[in-house]
């Protein structure tokens, strides 16, 4: 009798606090949702002739072929450059592998328009190389600036994803399966097609998937390439053409959800590598005399990805070049970077807290949804999200328009899901007994919830909020369209120092930003656990 | 010519930090309510202040004298004036403030929002509008309020300061600062004598093939190329524009960038306007590059900054004057200096080797306010192949 009317009473209790979470979710879906919602509208308010006829002429075609060539030529040497990294580390008896692990890894750090920033500097037609070889006779360098430049520095930062996902794949690859593949007379060849492939399918194609979105979303590495995509067009429209910059945005999210379409088509129905257990890892390929070799290419892509940048930032930081009495760094300007990033970690937080508590806890269709709308800011370019909030406030409220809390707003949309995912799989974490304990002892849910679960979820509320803090410091084109005018903050900054080739001035903040990348990847490995053996 | 030019040099080589930073940009609080024609009224002062454009310069008020009338010499200014500015807060917020404050019963209560923003709020608020002066980033705005006969006719004080074609010819507004376009090249790769004076001239010449820079998504270019289509035709700034994309010009993102591509020698000479040229120099007074201009054509328009008295304004010579006071020697000083735009009274000498702007050929007979017709610009370049 005794138990039946507790649990009467704890449901009784529950049920304010629990619609409650219910009412905070749909707003904070709401508000995710609200900017595309306006965006949309934006796009319609083209009338339908002129909206074709923008869209189909030869000059926005162009851009859309420009975005497409880009983002699988990118995509496709990111998988190129990964998977035999990921091979030569994960299968093979290259020496040293455990460095060469964390080495080819680390190009993740480096926001790749810091690199681009580096290139540019450095290979540019007045670049550092071309300073360098001046004395020497040579007049001028092939070209740095157009498609290839831009593949080329988005795979140098891009393929660490492919070479993450593709060795987790593989470290799970059950080799027992390629003998078995042999004993059935299959060659070589026909084993890995058969066996391999498969495998790694899966893991590739999510690896793909982030180097592909990053691409589809980076506005500073095209712009300092001088090549012309969606993102830098969205942004160079949005002061003249809001008819261009709109329907653009709307063909690049459409753009972005063929690409997620095409990945989940790849992926197909298996479940992704590293999730399954019980492998088996048989011994490692013998590369024979190739093994002193092998190292070559793990070690000219690091050279290329890692020590030229940092080498051309310290050049900068230590030689400024010509020149730089126009464009001074402030230090204020980091500090405006860290109070919005700050805002924006404890909002996204707060905000994704109700979401992730329901996702972990109900397995309702409704806590599912509000989980889906919360990861749309994670497809939603920051162009697009930008031009989104302009309208939104334009055409709602005028005076928040590039004001400080529309920035962090974007912020918030932007990277909700990064808080939302940490905080639910602390969540799951949490067992549920031991608030469900507490009540028993007398504590309301909302009681329960502060002094058992909360406790034991912070450390991972506090990781979100980090990933939040580290990643909002890197983001450029929602800051560059919202800031209020004269706010500079790190990245602003760089983006003005590029523009007036001070690229003395640039160093400072550049390896600022560098020491945040490191420091937010160091964040997600330990919340992994990743393992880099 | 080289000592007055040095003794510039000087003045904008000296920045002050606070000041670049209080400088740091110029543009809207608001932007247009509607995406179709929100591009038309945007001026450069839009994109510059999003890409975050430095203005450099020794901010020094009151400043050595480049000529002109000091305020002291102009009537006195008593009152509260409520002054709505496309301008923004940046860039002549501190103008506002030093005019203030040279009188102990005057203030200002200014409005800040982009000048198309508040054009429409003075034509919708018809007799019930606060506005006393409206201040414009271009003529555009100002124009279209004068068409509406919403502003006052400006006494010939006011408008004698400013040569003719740069105000209203029925002296509904009057320019106050201005902006010439021009084409930077670089000295190592020309001399001045070989840079065209005809804007047509320039696809044709061999010499140049490759060597030339612009920066088709930026206001000005577009406003440049619109005036060669009001100008000249479609057909003919078709032909000129084909014609320079056969002829290699390579394209950049913005127009500071082709003024230091110029000064690094990417290119040998590009299409900006004239301040690019200047900011260039202010960083390196060194750098291999000089201003040229063409003659009497679109390659050589010049877009102005200007002011107008609201017909609602309560004490309308207290506007007037204010007004005036735009174009004082401490305020056309500080545009030449902080800004680096031209001064618009021709007594006032401009910063670095620039010509005073009575020097300048722009063309003769073209309606600057026709410059804000941004569409059919837009199209004409995408139907050459130019994405804007």
């Amino acid at each position: 009798m005794r138990t039946i009317g507790l649990g009467d009473r704890v449901r009784d209790d529950a049920r304010p606090a629990r619609i409650g979470l219910y009412l905070a979710s749909a707003a904070v879906a709401a508000a995710v949702l609200a900017p595309l919602g306006w965006l949309v509208l934006g796009a319609l308010s083209v009338p339908p002739t002129s909206a074709v006829e923008l869209l189909t002429r030869s000059t926005t075609v162009q851009v859309f072929l420009n975005s497409a060539v880009l983002v699988v030529a990118t995509t496709a040497a990111c998988v190129l450059v990964g998977v035999p990294l990921a091979w030569l580390t994960v299968r093979t008896d290259l020496p040293y592998r455990r460095a060469w692990t964390i080495l080819v890894a680390l190009p993740l750090v480096i926001p790749s328009y810091v690199g681009a920033f580096a290139f540019v500097s450095a290979f540019g037609p007045r670049g550092r190389l071309q300073d360098l070889l001046a004395p020497l006779g040579v007049e001028s360098l092939p070209s740095i600036y157009g498609l290839r430049g831009t593949v080329l520095v988005l795979t140098l930062y891009t393929y660490p994803y492919v070479f993450v996902t593709a060795r987790a794949a593989l470290k799970t690859l059950d080799t027992r399966l390629i003998d078995a593949a042999r004993t059935l007379r299959h060659d070589r060849k026909a084993a890995f097609r058969r066996v391999v492939v498969p495998h790694l399918r899966p893991a590739v194609a999510a690896g793909g998937l982030l180097s592909a979105l990053y691409v589809l979303s980076d506005l500073g590495t095209p712009e300092f390439m001088r090549f012309q995509v969606f993102a830098t067009v969205i942004y160079s429209a949005s002061t003249y053409s809001l008819d261009l910059a709109s329907l653009l945005s709307l063909q690049l999210l459409g753009v972005t959800v063929l690409v997620l379409a095409v990945e989940s088509r790849t992926r197909g129905e298996e479940r992704l590598a590293g999730t399954q257990g019980g492998s088996h890892r048989g011994d490692v390929v013998r590369l024979g005399r190739w093994r002193w070799v092998a190292p070559l290419f793990p070690a000219a892509v690091a050279a290329l990805a890692l020590v030229v940048p940092v080498g051309v930032l310290l050049w900068w930081l230590v030689d400024g070049g010509s020149g730089l009495t126009g464009v001074a760094f402030d230090p204020t300007y980091a500090l405006n970077s860290v109070s919005v990033a700050v805002a924006a970690a404890a909002l996204a937080t707060a905000a994704g807290l109700p979401i992730a508590y329901l996702a972990a806890r109900r397995e309702s269709p409704l806590a599912n949804l509000f989980e889906r709308i919360s990861y749309v800011g994670y497809a939603v370019p920051g162009v697009v999200l930008g031009l989104a909030l302009i309208f939104l406030t334009t055409r709602t409220v005028p005076a928040l328009y590039q004001t400080l809390p529309i920035l962090v707003f974007a912020y918030v949309v932007r990277f909700l899901p990064q808080a939302v995912g940490s905080t639910r799989a602390s969540f799951l974490s949490v067992n549920p007994r031991l608030p469900e304990a507490a009540r028993t002892l007398g504590r309301t849910s909302i009681g329960a919830f502060r002094r058992v679960t909360l406790p034991l979820v912070a450390p991972g509320l506090l990781g979100g909020a980090a990933l939040v803090f580290l990643t909002t410091m890197k983001e450029l084109p929602a800051t560059l369209l919202l800031r209020p005018t004269g706010f500079e903050t790190l990245v602003t900054f760089l983006w003005r120092a590029q523009e007036n080739y001070a690229y003395g001035a640039a160093a400072v903040p550049a390896l600022l930003l560098l020491a945040i990348s490191a420091a937010s990847i160091v964040v997600v490995l330990r919340g992994e656990g990743y393992d880099v053996g | 010519m080289t000592d007055r030019d040095g003794a510039h040099r000087d003045d904008v080589r000296l920045p002050s930090l606070a000041r670049r930073r209080f400088l740091a940009g110029v543009g809207t609080a608001g932007l247009g309510a509607t995406a179709g024609c929100l591009g038309q009224y945007l001026g450069d002062d839009e994109s510059d202040a999003r890409e975050g454009v430095e203005l450099f310069g020794s901010m020094r008020l009151p400043p050595q004298s480049r000529g002109g009338t000091p305020m002291a010499e102009l009537p006195n200014l008593s009152g509260e004036l409520s002054v709505y500015s496309g301008r923004h807060e940046w860039l002549v917020g501190d103008l506002l403030s030093y005019i203030e404050a040279q009188y102990d019963d005057f203030s200002i209560v200014p409005r800040y929002e982009s000048s198309q923003n508040l054009a429409n709020k003075i034509l919708t608020a018809g007799d019930a509008s606060e506005a006393d002066v409206f201040y414009s980033v271009n003529a555009g705005a100002l124009g279209q309020l004068a068409k509406d006969g919403r502003t006052l006719e400006l006494a010939d004080a006011v408008l004698d300061m400013v040569p003719a074609a740069y105000r209203a010819s029925d002296g509904g507004w009057t320019g106050v600062s201005g902006r010439a376009r021009t084409v930077p090249y670089n000295t190592e790769a020309f001399d001045a004598s070989e840079i065209p004076t005809d804007i047509e001239a320039f696809p044709q010449r061999g010499a140049f093939e490759n060597e030339m820079g612009w920066a088709p998504g930026y206001g000005s270019f577009q406003a440049f190329v619109t005036a060669m289509r009001v100008l000249r035709g479609p057909q003919a700034t078709k032909a000129w524009l084909e014609a320079m994309l056969d002829a290699g010009v390579q394209r950049w993102g913005n127009e500071q960038l082709v003024a230091q591509a110029v000064a690094n020698g990417e290119i040998s000479l590009g299409f900006t306007n004239h301040y690019y040229v200047q900011r260039v120099l202010a960083n390196d007074p060194d750098a291999p590059i000089a201003t040229a201009f063409t003659r009497n054509d679109a390659g050589a328009i010049f877009n102005v900054a200007g002011a107008a008295v609201v017909d609602t304004a309560g004490d309308r010579s207290l506007a007037e004057n204010f007004v005036r006071h735009l174009l004082s020697a401490e305020a056309q000083e500080y545009f030449a200096v902080q800004t680096f735009e031209y001064p618009l009274v021709p007594e006032v000498e401009p910063v670095g080797d620039l010509p005073p702007v009575d020097e300048l050929q722009p063309p003769a007979d073209l309606d600057l306010t026709k410059l804000s017709d941004l569409e059919p610009t837009l199209e004409l370049m995408r139907d050459v192949g130019i994405t804007v």
